[in-house]
């Protein structure tokens, strides 16, 4: 990864080799939807969502990881802080019905 | 470091270090030294893809090999430069070395290369298998090749001419 | 139009098969996924914000009823249902899963289709105007030289990985439809004194971080010495190209760097020693390319249209007529407009229902033909006036009859952040809330011609650039900004925007460019002064209060 580490707290993403769908770091494993993303709120989950990063860096099941900050509402969910990943975990925002926001309902990307 | 043509891997009768193999390998600012010492070991040069072929021009006769470098996969100057060795009557061997692909391995031989040297790490993950099918991947090409293939263009005035 | 012959399209079918191939590697972990990235999009494949985006080349802009039918088939088996018409005459689909490319390109090279070199550092996608064949003022059709140039380009052993992208353009008009003066290359077919053909040849020009016009290097290149003339330009580029820094590696900088003359030097040096036999293409070849735009049988009809003029007493088929309309060559026949850009939709999207009507459209009244242009809408390029009522009572039927060509709500835009992974910010949901600010066809026509042209980032897809009202969306602390241009155009007086002041918020974009149009409203000196002249005369500054927030003052139209 090139760069600093961007600010905790951190999620995991990239996209998954076969599907395109946007995937995220359960701890585990891949998931496509944002609830399961493991949330790294230290040092030490953020050192184990690098090591999962390195592991896919240049191959495996999905593509083009990488690191993201979240803020945690009030009932602990992620919310990108960044516009871009918003919009990237919701789906496009002149249609709604494509991209996650069509299969999970999500409320759309509120910008 | 592992040596492939199109017929697959190759022993390689040059060598950067070792003073018993047949040929040896230089530096490119090494040539001149090398081709004035005497000896009458075949000489070849690493040459940088930074540099212009025509600064090779006055030694063509006495080369026994140029090697291109591919600093990476996507750095393409050493097809240019190959072609160019070619053009101004380059007959020696004419080797890849560095990141190059597989799926650069037909350019590489329609651009005059004979060889690919790839280090090992390469060879572990890339099998001789990919390198011996890419240069049967395509049957055409639109432009002559140096290894042979006449053009397209051409083939269809041949069978015009024919008919 | 060209068809493949047994060498084009085993080409295309072993492409096919040494990508899927490619895809087994990627999994198998031969290829690490760096290496993978560039090769997939040498096959048009690229990993977007939420998905895969494949992107077809339509090379020239030139489809067949049957290829569209084709686009929408994929469209419905392999994606989303719609495609995106894009400024360099290609289409993409924005849902592809990798497992089903190589069957999507199966089902591509079936009409003779495919994403060969549609993205990566190579020769990209040949465009030409899409007026091509239509236009009276034509010297010569450019399709034939840029099949010429798609051929010799394909798989290219020597330019496959140059440093960066590199587009070629063609026109062969007095009016320069095809933008070549802000491509790598741009080729505009112009006869000597003798009456021979030949091309006069620009390097350098292209929009992105910056933009600059291309510079000749050839007044007059005579035709046959076409092919090794790119390859020595190419060469050039090739070895003396920035490779450190990707936003200096486009050719058009290693011109500025150089100095054109200097850059030209090299160039012809290189000709002069370039193996020139390697890509020599014999007369009877050219000629049998070109034969396959020979010009359809038009049959002898009068000018004048009485269907035409009857249906033209319907207020809203006549400003059809007036806006979507170009002068046919042959008398009787006109080319037809068909927007993408219906009020408030995202421009240059098609839904597989419309492309099957279009397709229809095609094969019943347009000589089986259609063009895509860089503005992001479609032609039909040879409809009888006679039929024009039908045409637009079909496209009327099918939500594509919008008479906009040319008029401000005819705009260009880019995917944007809501597709692009490189996106600093969106650029359809501006697009679209101009448009339905402008959505009086009347206030519209008053208005006139303008080109309203859009960008997600700096890479200028949108050629926001060479807009005459241009707009650049960009990250400003975590917020959507927007960056405002005036004065651009990408034709024969070719022209870049300058900057009217500091970046806006996205929401004061669209009042803004309101403002913007109704300053000049009040300053043009009579109708017929469109809205670049204006800028031209009267410079920036009467504009620039308008990107201050205040009421938007509605001019009387
Ligand atoms: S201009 Fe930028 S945002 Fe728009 S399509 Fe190009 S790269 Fe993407």
């Amino acid at each position: 990864m090139a760069g600093k580490r961007p600010a905790l707290p951190l999620v995991l993403s990239a996209s998954d080799l076969l599907d395109g769908d946007v995937v995220f770091h359960t701890g585990a494993g891949w998931d496509r939807s944002l609830s399961a993303a493991l949330v790294a709120t230290d040092e030490a989950g953020a050192q184990r969502l690098e090591a999962a990063l390195a592991e896919v860096e240049s191959g495996g099941p999905v593509a083009e990881p990488f690191l993201f900050t979240v803020t945690l509402d009030p009932s602990g969910a992620a919310v990108p802080n960044h516009y871009r990943e918003r919009i990237r975990v919701c789906g496009p925002t002149v249609r709604h019905d494509f991209g996650p926001q069509a299969r999970e309902e999500l409320s759309h990307v509120s910008l | 470091m592992p040596l492939l043509d199109r017929e697959g891997l190759q022993a390689d009768p040059f060598d950067r270090a070792d003073p018993s193999a047949e040929g040896v390998i230089v530096p490119f600012d090494g040539l001149e030294e090398a081709l004035e010492s005497g000896s009458n070991r075949p000489v070849g040069v690493d040459l940088p893809n930074h540099v212009h072929p025509s600064r090779l021009a006055s030694h063509l006769d006495r080369l026994a090999l140029v090697a291109i470098d591919f600093p990476k996969f996507s750095d393409g100057r050493g097809f240019s430069l190959a072609r160019m060795l070619r053009e101004q009557g380059y007959r020696g061997r004419l080797r890849a070395t560095g990141r190059i692909l597989p799926d650069q391995f037909a350019f590489a031989l329609h651009s005059g290369f004979d060889e690919v040297e790839i280090s090992d790490e390469q060879a572990a993950r890339l099998p001789v298998g990919q390198w011996q099918l890419a240069p049967h991947q395509f049957s055409d090409n639109y432009v002559d090749t140096r290894d042979g293939r006449v053009s397209v263009f051409k083939r269809r005035r041949a069978a015009r001419e024919a008919a | 139009m060209y068809r493949y012959d047994e060498f084009d399209e085993r080409l295309v079918r072993e492409r096919i098969a040494q990508f899927r191939e490619m895809v087994r590697r990627r999994i198998d972990g031969s290829l690490t996924e760096e290496e993978f990235t560039l090769l997939r999009q040498m096959n048009g494949l690229y990993l977007q914000l939420h998905a895969y985006m494949l992107r077809v080349a339509i090379p020239y802009g030139t489809l067949s009823g049957r290829q569209m039918r084709q686009l929408a088939l994929i469209a419905d088996r392999y994606d989303r249902g719609y495609g995106h018409f894009t400024t360099r005459q290609n289409i993409q689909y924005n849902w592809p899963r990798l497992r089903d490319v190589p069957d999507m390109l199966e089902l591509l090279a079936d009409v003779e289709m495919q994403c060969i070199q549609t993205s990566g550092n190579c020769i990209r996608n040949v465009t030409a105007d899409h007026f091509a064949g239509v236009a009276a003022d034509e010297i010569e059709d450019p399709r034939p030289t840029a099949e010429l140039i798609r051929q010799w380009s394909t798989l290219h052993p020597e330019f496959s990985f140059l440093p960066r992208k590199f587009k070629i353009a063609v026109t062969g008009s007095a009016v320069d439809r095809a933008a070549v003066a802000v491509h790598d290359i741009g080729l505009r077919i112009v006869a000597d004194a003798k009456g021979r053909i030949g091309y006069r040849v620009t390097v350098g020009g292209g929009l992105g971080r910056t933009p600059m016009i291309g510079k000749p290097v050839r007044e007059f290149l005579p035709r046959e010495e076409l092919l090794p003339y790119l390859e020595a330009i190419l060469r050039v580029y090739n070895l003396e190209g920035r490779r450190d820094n990707k936003y200096k590696a486009r050719v058009k900088i290693l011109v500025h760097e150089l100095g054109t003359e200097a850059f030209v030097a090299r160039v012809e040096e290189e000709y002069a020693r370039i193996d020139r036999g390697a890509v020599e293409v014999d007369a009877a070849e050219v000629a049998r390319i070109a034969a396959y735009f020979a010009p359809p049988a038009f049959e002898a009809l009068p000018a004048r249209s009485e269907a035409f003029e009857k249906a033209a007493r319907d207020p809203d088929f006549a400003r059809f007529a007036r806006t979507n309309l170009f002068p046919h060559k042959a008398p009787g026949y006109t080319a037809l407009t068909v927007s993408l850009k219906p009020i408030g939709a995202p421009p240059g999207d098609a839904t597989s229902d419309q492309m099957r009507v279009l397709a229809d459209l095609a094969e019943r009244f347009s000589a089986d033909e259609l063009r895509v242009t860089h503005v992001q809408n479609i032609v039909l390029p040879h409809v009888r006036l006679d039929d024009v009522p039908e045409v637009w009572a079909a496209l009327v039927e099918a939500g594509l009859a919008t008479a906009n060509s040319g008029l401000v709500t005819d705009i260009i835009s880019c995917p944007g952040m809501d597709y692009c992974k490189l996106a600093t910010a969106r650029s359809i949901p501006i697009a679209q809330e101009i448009s339905r600010r402008f959505a009086d066809p009347e206030r519209e026509r008053a208005i006139g011609p303008l080109g309203i042209k859009i960008s997600g980032c700096i890479n200028a897809c949108g050629h926001h650039h060479v807009g005459a009202i241009g707009i650049l969306g960009l990250d400003k602390a975590g917020v959507e900004n927007y960056q405002i241009t005036l004065g651009g155009e990408p034709g024969d007086l070719a022209s870049l925007g300058e900057r009217l002041g500091p970046g806006i918020d996205a929401d004061e974009v669209p009042a803004a460019i309101e403002r913007i149009v109704d300053v000049y409203l009040a300053l043009r000196t009579d109708e017929a002064e469109t809205f670049i002249d204006t800028v031209r005369r009267v410079g920036l500054d009467p504009f620039k209060p308008a990107l201050q927030p205040q009421e938007p003052v509605r001019a009387a139209a």
